[in-house]
């Protein structure tokens, strides 16, 4: 051999993949020099390769020791317990390029041989192209970079996985970062959705911000976060609107696709719109309408009593209204969803008066009460009173849904968060569906134009995915993320999962994720369900996960060449996403410390609890105590 | 508020409203907080002391309520 000193020992047993080698006497010490750097030998995770001929093969060390040994040389081990067990990953041209995938399987002889610090250069050191993307730098290796290909990682869809605290989100700053580079990037498009408004803090500059419920006062940094109910196609709109419509309510579906078809076809005749004419208007098209208009009238005919007595017919002028003190019709209002009451019904004998129910077919009262409700209340405003795309009674809005697409990717910042934190978390799964799916139609039908998603792919990085990618939820979250994930590659809509809790997330969609960022990870079923779904047969690799440092993550899958194990690159420390825990006592000297409060700090005197619930009603953070800038 | 750069080991900056009494302080994290019903003659006590960290922490933390902003 020419580089002896790399010598670790020599293949017993090939059996698919795996590798059985009993490691050379000679290197008994466990440390080894090659060119003046020492090597350990025998790493769990570490790299060896096996020269056959014109190319060498790579493999991943996944066992050590006793149980590497096969089972029937147990009884006769010439060496002791020293076997490694490896598995083959690729194979690379002498000097040449490494490639994932092996032409031949060593065989019984080869040597196997320690990878020094050149060779990984060989592995993953690129040329400085720019579609490689920096994020780190190989563990146990500074120099050589951690490259990721931007190509796959964002339409191959990635994961980034780990327990609460071992840097997860600041691994995601750290890679939207790089891909947020104006030099390599002028046009990156990246949306996130936010879901503990951790971000604004680390992309400020860089990002424009959505919020429900914006903090007026931020100086135009927050805008209001608004989805209008109408862009949302027929499924969606009923379960927003209505939640789940049962199967026997087929009637009432029909009945409802042809008002919500009527009212659509209204706005179109008063208001013509580039794309669709009556005929090719179907209920899905995005077209405004009125809910409370559509709301109103159904609640109207579902509802009405009329005077029956002297043969009067179900006509509007013989509707029994309920009358208020002064004796005006409780006709109800549309706008702002007020019901109209009517009389009970009414068949009394002596009484010439007679009332009865009107000839309503459609049962759907529980449904019309839900969504009066649901117009009714503020917490619903940014679906149902989307602001400047609220349609009017006729259905003529402000603007239309162009600008709210071009405020969210089309703006001249590569970032756009949306942040959901003001979200109550029992409507955060329709928030995140709705959004999704307003973004995914726009890009799919938009995909031969420069701003579509083929020409300009979108990544969408989804915090606490498990949150609303639940397998228990029927929501309408998870069935888009599935479309995304399944079909978003082919019209460049490209997701990053992030998540604490991944065995929580259905399965469909991290099995499609081509690229995984596993952070330290320790349980038992997050980590089951991490190495199911991991596009490399590594379970030595898996195995690691318990015992990675913060901030260290292993990048798995179409993105790299290879399996890495990588220090992330933290982004600066005022450039952090804030999800920094809470510190109960502060280790530094109070004089010292950059942490107001604490345990270790004795309280105010006199504590303000006026302001804890006046934040509280306001749902807003900020009380009106702080002093602003001044104008 | 404006705030007047500081020498300090946690403190970067410091600003005072003499209206409404409220001292602002920016760690060097980049974290702002304001601190309200502090009198004018703790901002002077602050702004003289030799370090401001100190002062902060034997002065303002604990008697003043905060609020990050």
């Amino acid at each position: 051999m020419q580089n002896k000193s790399t010598y670790l020992g020599t293949i017993q047993d090939v059996n698919g993949t795996t590798v059985s080698v009993t490691l050379a006497n000679e290197s008994l010490s466990g440390l080894t020099y090659v060119n003046g750097e020492g090597y350990r030998i025998g790493q769990i995770g570490s790299f060896v390769k096996i020269p056959i001929g014109y190319i060498d093969l790579f493999g991943i060390v996944t066992q050590v020791g006793a149980s590497a040994v096969p089972e029937n040389q147990v009884q006769n081990q010439p060496y002791g317990n020293r076997w490694l067990t490896i598995q083959l990953v690729g194979e690379g041209q002498r000097n040449g390029k490494f490639e994932r995938g092996i032409s031949q399987y060593p065989t019984i002889g080869d040597e196997v041989h320690l990878v020094s610090e050149s060779d990984l250069k060989r592995i993953y050191g690129q040329p400085d192209k720019p579609y490689f993307v920096k994020v780190g730098h190989i563990a146990g290796a500074e120099s050589i970079s951690a490259l990721v290909d931007v190509n796959k990682l964002v339409t191959r869809h990635s994961a980034v996985v780990g327990t609460t605290g071992s840097g997860k989100s600041t691994t995601v700053a750290g890679i939207l970062s790089a891909l947020s580079d104006s030099k390599n990037y002028p046009s990156a498009r990246i949306i996130i959705l936010d879901i503990h408004g951790e971000y604004g803090q680390a992309f400020r500059g860089k990002a424009n911000i959505f919020k429900v419920n914006a903090n007026k006062d931020s100086k135009g940094q927050e805008k209001e976060l608004c989805i209008p109910y109408w862009a949302l196609n027929f499924n969606e709109l009923t379960q927003v609107c209505f939640g789940d419509f049962s199967t026997e309510k087929e009637k009432e579906k029909s009945a409802l696709i042809e008002r919500v078809l009527a009212q659509k076809e209204k706005t179109l005749f008063t208001y013509p719109r580039k794309g669709v004419i009556k005929e090719t208007l179907s209920v899905d098209s995005p077209i405004p309408f009125s809910l409370n208009q559509l709301w109103f009238e159904l609640w109207n005919e579902t509802f009405f009593t009329f005077y029956s007595d002297k043969g009067k017919r179900p006509l509007k002028e013989n509707w029994a209204y309920e009358q208020d003190e002064d004796g005006n019709k409780l006709i109800g209002d549309a706008t702002t969803a007020t019901p109209p009451r009517f009389k009970p019904v009414k068949n009394v004998k002596e009484d010439e008066e007679k009332i009865q129910y009107g000839p309503s077919t459609l049962n759907i009262r529980g449904q019309l009460e839900t969504l009066g409700s649901k117009l009714r209340i503020p917490r619903y405003d940014f679906l149902f009173h989307p602001g400047k795309f609220t349609p009017e009674l006729d259905g003529n809005v402000e603007s239309d849904l162009d600008s709210l697409l071009k405020e969210w990717i089309g703006s001249d910042k590569p970032i756009t968060i949306l942040d959901l934190s003001g979200v109550p978390i029992d409507i955060l799964n329709t928030i995140v569906g709705v959004l999704l799916r307003v973004l995914y139609e726009a890009l799919f039908w938009s995909r031969r134009l420069s701003q579509g998603g083929r020409h300009r792919p979108l990544l969408v990085v989804m915090e606490e995915a498990h949150n609303y990618l639940n397998d228990n939820f029927k929501g309408i979250a998870s069935s888009v993320v599935q479309r995304i994930v399944k079909e978003g590659r082919k019209y460049g809509i490209g997701a990053m999962i992030v998540s604490q809790r991944p065995s929580e997330i259905n399965s469909t969609i991290l099995s499609q994720c081509g690229t995984f960022f596993a952070m330290r990870l320790a349980n038992a079923t997050d980590r089951g369900h991490i190495s199911a779904a991991l596009p490399d047969n590594l379970d030595g690799l898996t195995n690691m996960l318990p015992i990675l440092r913060t901030g260290e993550a292993i990048i798995v899958g179409e993105s790299v060449k290879l399996p890495m194990r990588t220090i992330i690159e933290a982004p600066p420390k005022d450039r952090r996403p804030d999800s920094q825990d809470p510190i109960v006592f502060d280790e530094t000297p109070t004089e010292d410390s950059l942490q107001p409060g604490g345990w270790g700090i004795p309280m105010e005197s006199n504590p303000n609890y006026e302001e804890i619930l006046e934040v509280w009603r306001a749902q807003n953070p900020f009380p009106a105590r702080i002093i602003k800038e001044k104008k | 508020m404006k705030r007047t750069p500081v020498d300090s080991s946690n403190i970067s900056s410091i600003g005072y409203d003499e209206e409404s009494n409220t001292l602002e302080v920016e760690f060097h994290s980049g974290a702002v907080y304001q601190y309200f019903d502090v009198p004018l003659n703790v901002y002077q006590g602050i702004i003289e002391a030799s370090s401001k960290g100190q002062y902060l922490a034997q002065h303002i933390k604990g008697y003043y309520r905060f609020v990050k902003v």
